[in-house]
């Protein structure tokens, strides 16, 4: 008798978190997926200097974050009320959760900050001497908790890549969103994306050499990670495919429309086809090429961005 | 066919008699408020298909009561007339569900979105919303929406703070001239909502979703559906 009265009216305005949310889950992603490959390429290949790999990651993950809050907040109507959330804290919430791992997170980036540009900072606050010895200090007790804190900081990446993903897979009333593939996506796309960003920030700002043995060991990690993004893809299309009538009519997103462009051409063409096309189809040359470099990590990071776009937009517009 | 329309008597029956049986067992809501022994109140509401005319009133009233800015609704209306049988009207309610198991209240990070200790209806604390909408999102009934005047979320708290707290009856409930909304306490046995759920098929509203809605609908019901 379930079907016998039913309402299809509802009070929300199609898309109520709209690009603000997803430019914020892909800066999210970006800085949580560049700490997180740097610090395994740091242990991996157990380096002890700061390479300029982990200079970049550290560099990128806390600018993205702290930049991705800003339009997390700048989203809020009432954004001046943002502090209500740390003192009404309600742990059912991922809201919430992911807030106190922000809370966590932003620090732990910018300790790994101090800790790469500790040398010019100082070389800043030369001018005044009471400044300088206090930073002295206060690095000398950080340095003493580096290994810790490094630890940390991936544990975090690894959870603030996750938590974004949880954040819009509660909501039931969108097949698209409420899989259990989503989160696992998030991560994955998040450290492609930062695999990209921490490459190009450590070729341009920290004159790493593209060819150099961390870039490579990136490079050759990318592969398999745009793989398993693939397949991750593709499962929540299957799921959705041979799922109820309503995650039935989900698939329409991936088939046609102004959503369906989106998919192909940004995530498919723009984030997979053109890095692929540029390292492996036009020969030796190109692929290992300073423009061959940027561009197909600049790809990466806009088809990141598109698949955060298609999965915000097209989940909350094919609602039941 | 003929089946159809022995069902249809049936039901009218069925009908006529709730209301005769209703109107001895009539307790206002407020009872229950003022006499802290009783066991919790559990407020649900029931929208009877059968007798809504789709007039509206409810709308209006709401409006009035809880002060709803031009352009937004905590209820809505909907026409939902099968185009094939233009005669026969249909029309649904609209509104929060007050779920049992409410996921607004679940995410609200700031725990502006609430379940009223007293009454146990969820509702709102205006000052703590940051308007993130996350409510708005994770509302399986899609029936909610940030206040213009406000600037926080809202939704139907059974005029939990208007009328209720008055004693009266919410607005729509009040306002309908045909009797097609009732009030009342789901943990009270005597209770007129209790009364007519005894005798009535009722349903909830997407029950898949788990989210237990204490709003009930009395469809009309016609064989094949
Ligand atoms: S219907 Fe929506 S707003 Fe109402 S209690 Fe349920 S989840 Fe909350
Ligand atoms: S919009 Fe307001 S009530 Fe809704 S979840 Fe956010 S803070 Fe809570
Ligand atoms: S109970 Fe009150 S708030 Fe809810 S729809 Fe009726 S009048 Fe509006």
């Amino acid at each position: 008798m379930n079907g016998a009265i039913n309402f299809t009216h509802g009070f929300s305005h199609g898309v109520e978190w709209g690009w603000p949310i997803a430019v914020y889950l892909l800066l999210a992603g970006i800085s949580g997926g560049a700490l997180i490959v740097a610090l395994m390429v740091r242990y991996y290949k157990k380096q002890h200097e700061d390479t300029p790999l982990l200079k970049a990651a550290s560099l990128v993950s806390f600018a993205t974050i702290a930049f991705g809050m800003v339009f997390l907040v700048g989203d809020l109507e009432k954004p001046l009320y943002f502090w209500k959330i740390l003192i009404n804290y309600n742990f059912t919430s991922v809201m919430s959760i992911g807030v106190l791992a922000i809370s966590i997170y932003i620090p732990l980036t910018l300790v790994m900050c101090l800790y790469m540009f500790e040398k010019e900072i100082s070389i800043v606050l030369a001018k005044k001497n009471t400044l300088v010895s206090y930073f002295a200090m206060i690095m000398s007790i950080l340095t003493r908790f580096r290994p810790l804190i490094e630890v940390l900081s991936v544990v975090f990446a690894v959870i603030i890549c996750a938590y974004t993903g949880f954040l819009i897979s509660v909501l039931v009333r969108f097949p698209i969103l409420n899989t259990a593939i989503l989160p696992a996506l998030f991560v994955v796309s998040g450290l492609s994306a930062g695999t990209a960003s921490a490459s190009m920030v450590a070729s341009w700002l920290f004159k790493e050499d593209t060819h150099s043995s961390d870039l490579k060991t990136l490079h050759t990690i990318e592969w398999p990670v745009m793989a398993i993004e693939i397949m991750l893809i593709a499962m929540l299309f299957v799921s959705l495919l041979v799922g109820n009538e309503f995650q039935k009519t989900t698939t329409v997103a991936f088939q046609s429309g102004v959503y369906a462009n989106l998919f192909w051409f940004g995530v498919m063409g723009l984030g997979f086809g053109i890095p692929l096309v540029l390292n492996f189809a036009l020969g030796k040359k190109i692929a290992s090429s300073h423009i061959a470099f940027y561009l197909s990590g600049m790809a990466s990071v806009v088809g990141v961005l598109c698949l955060r776009m298609f999965i915000i937009y097209a989940g909350q517009t094919f609602g039941i | 066919m003929e089946n159809d329309g022995k069902r249809r008597a049936f039901l009218k029956v069925l009908g006529l008699g709730s209301v005769t049986l209703g109107g001895a067992g009539y307790t206002l809501m407020a009872d229950a408020t003022q006499e802290p022994s009783k066991a919790k109140p559990h407020y649900g509401m029931i929208f009877d298909q059968n007798k809504c005319v789709g007039c509206t009133d409810c709308e209006v009233a709401c409006k009035k009561v809880n002060a709803v800015p031009a352009g937004q609704a905590r209820l809505f209306v909907e026409n939902k007339t099968d185009p094939a049988t233009p005669m026969e009207k249909k029309y649904v309610r609209v509104s929060c569900q007050q779920c049992e198991d409410a996921p607004c209240v679940k995410v609200c990070p700031s725990k502006a979105c609430h379940r009223d200790s007293k009454t146990g209806i969820v509702t709102m604390n205006p000052d703590d919303c940051i308007a993130c909408k996350y409510c708005i999102v994770a509302c399986p009934y899609d029936v909610r929406f940030i206040n213009h005047k406000t600037k926080a979320a809202e939704n139907c708290n059974f005029c939990l703070n208007t009328n209720l707290a008055k004693g009266k009856e919410p607005g729509c409930v009040e306002a309908c001239k045909y009797k097609a909304l009732v009030f009342g306490d789901l943990n009270d046995e005597n209770s007129y909502i209790n009364q007519i759920l005894h005798v009535k098929d009722s349903v909830r509203m997407k029950p898949t979703y788990g989210t237990k809605p204490s709003l009930r609908y009395i469809p009309v019901v016609k064989v094949g559906v």
